[in-house]
């Protein structure tokens, strides 16, 4: 696995107090956290510099990990060395009584950094197995995941597989991260950010508890063609002049296939259109809106420039009346 | 690293009529009651039943308390914030919605 330096993802020195370590901290998860960063992976730097965080901000965790030495770099291969965490007196056990810090009525610390978010490196280091992993708890955690789907896949429902990484507690005592797949039928009509629950796909329970759930966030892709909100997803229909003008029949995609559509004579551009029951599946089903956009042909032959011509001489037509006097 | 197959799962889709319990959507949100019971108070969330012991809520609300107990646990913010950061976060995707839809509406002919 590969060698994380903690200080330079948090942008400390080495001897930086716990103060400044918590002020980096502070202003890079604002900067990285995937619910309001615009930044580029944002979520994969936010859960690196959580995980550093979660290390350094630990005074015996730290300490560990400062033994490794200061000659690794980030990115060369690793594997702790075979004392690793011996001298430590916290062994085992279960987590640390009166040590867990409450922020704003969050869960603690240790609970909510579920090490499935975390790197191999972590997990080796800080994970079960070594002094400072926690007893597995009875019951097992629920996960939580997110899933892309193409908008059509959830219009018509779709099966996916997953790829779900999990470390594992092998009877030496040494951590192994296993593959799990899990094949998922999505029925039709999940909406963007909608949760699909997998019972018992979560973290499997020690000593016969229950495992736990896996969530999944189902994120539908940017489409092409329709904008999607909600349920409900919206259209831009190109139309020619004469037919906004003299209204006309014209047929329009739908995520269910072509329709046909009556477009009222007098149309403008930007006027919307609704055909119900047309967006996602679901009770109540979606609409679909048609935004008309009105497209002029060009005027680049003899005969177009005649039509362009004859309405400007015989249409009294000023469309920028308002904006003067 | 090992590997093994599952058998096919079809997934349960949470909709506005699934409701869950307080409890569940605690430990589903990684979220203290205290400060589910602070944002159903400030209007997040809103749950049936007459007595917090008994609320119930929609599975609908998961998404916007994950998000709120994520800003409450990573970044420091009080329950206050979270919801004013939650609103804020619906009118931000909304206003970037219509922005979308009048760049398609405006975008120049190929």
């Amino acid at each position: 696995m590969e060698f994380r330096d903690y200080y330079k993802i948090l942008g400390v020195q080495r001897t930086a107090t716990a103060e400044e370590v918590k002020t980096s901290y502070r202003r890079l998860a604002r900067k990285f956290h995937p619910d309001v960063s615009k930044e580029k992976n944002a979520e994969e730097r936010f859960k690196e510099v959580q995980e550093a965080y979660e290390v350094l901000k630990d005074p015996e965790k730290r300490a560990a990990y400062d033994q490794l030495g200061s000659e690794w770099k980030s990115g060369q291969q690793f594997r702790p060395p075979p004392d690793w965490g011996s001298g430590y007196e916290f062994s085992g056990g279960g987590p640390r009584a009166g040590r867990a810090q409450r922020r704003g009525g969050a869960v603690p610390d240790e609970e909510a950094y579920a090490e499935e978010g975390f790197s191999d490196f972590f997990s080796s280091l800080f994970g079960g197995g070594t002094p400072f992993g926690g007893a597995a708890r009875r019951g097992g955690r629920d996960h939580h995941a997110r899933i892309d789907i193409g908008l059509e896949q959830a219009f018509h429902g779709t099966t996916s597989n997953l790829e779900l990484k999990r470390p594992e507690l092998k009877a030496d005592g040494t951590l192994e991260v296993r593959v799990h797949t899990v094949r998922v039928t999505i029925p039709p009509g999940v909406a963007d950010g909608q949760l699909i629950r997998l019972a018992g796909q979560g973290e499997p329970a020690a000593d016969g508890g229950r495992a736990g759930d896996l969530y999944l966030e189902a994120r539908i892709l940017p489409h092409r063609l329709y904008q999607l909100d909600g349920r409900d997803v919206t259209l831009t229909l190109p139309v020619a002049p004469w037919e906004a003008a003299l209204g006309a029949s014209v047929t329009v995609p739908t995520l269910g296939g072509p329709v046909d559509m009556h477009i009222p004579s007098g149309a403008q551009s930007g006027q919307k259109l609704r055909l119900r029951g047309r967006g996602l599946p679901g009770k109540p089903a979606g609409d679909q809106y048609v935004q008309l956009k009105v497209v002029l042909p060009p005027a680049t032959s003899a005969d177009a420039k005649a039509v362009y011509e004859e309405m400007r001489a015989k249409l009294d037509f000023n469309p920028r009346a308002d904006l003067t006097g | 690293m090992g590997g093994e197959e599952a058998k096919n799962t079809t997934g349960q889709v949470l909709g506005a009529e699934d409701w869950m319990a307080f409890t569940e959507i605690c430990r589903v949100c990684r979220i203290e009651a205290g400060a589910v019971h602070e944002l159903a108070e400030l209007g997040v969330i809103a749950p049936r039943g007459s007595a917090p012991e008994e609320w119930e809520f929609p599975a609908t609300a998961l998404p916007t308390l994950r998000i709120a107990a994520r800003l409450m646990r990573d970044l420091g913010v009080n329950a206050s914030g979270a919801a004013l950061a939650v609103e804020l976060l619906g009118v931000q995707h909304a206003l970037e919605r219509q922005i979308r839809r009048l760049e398609r509406l405006t975008a120049a002919q190929g």
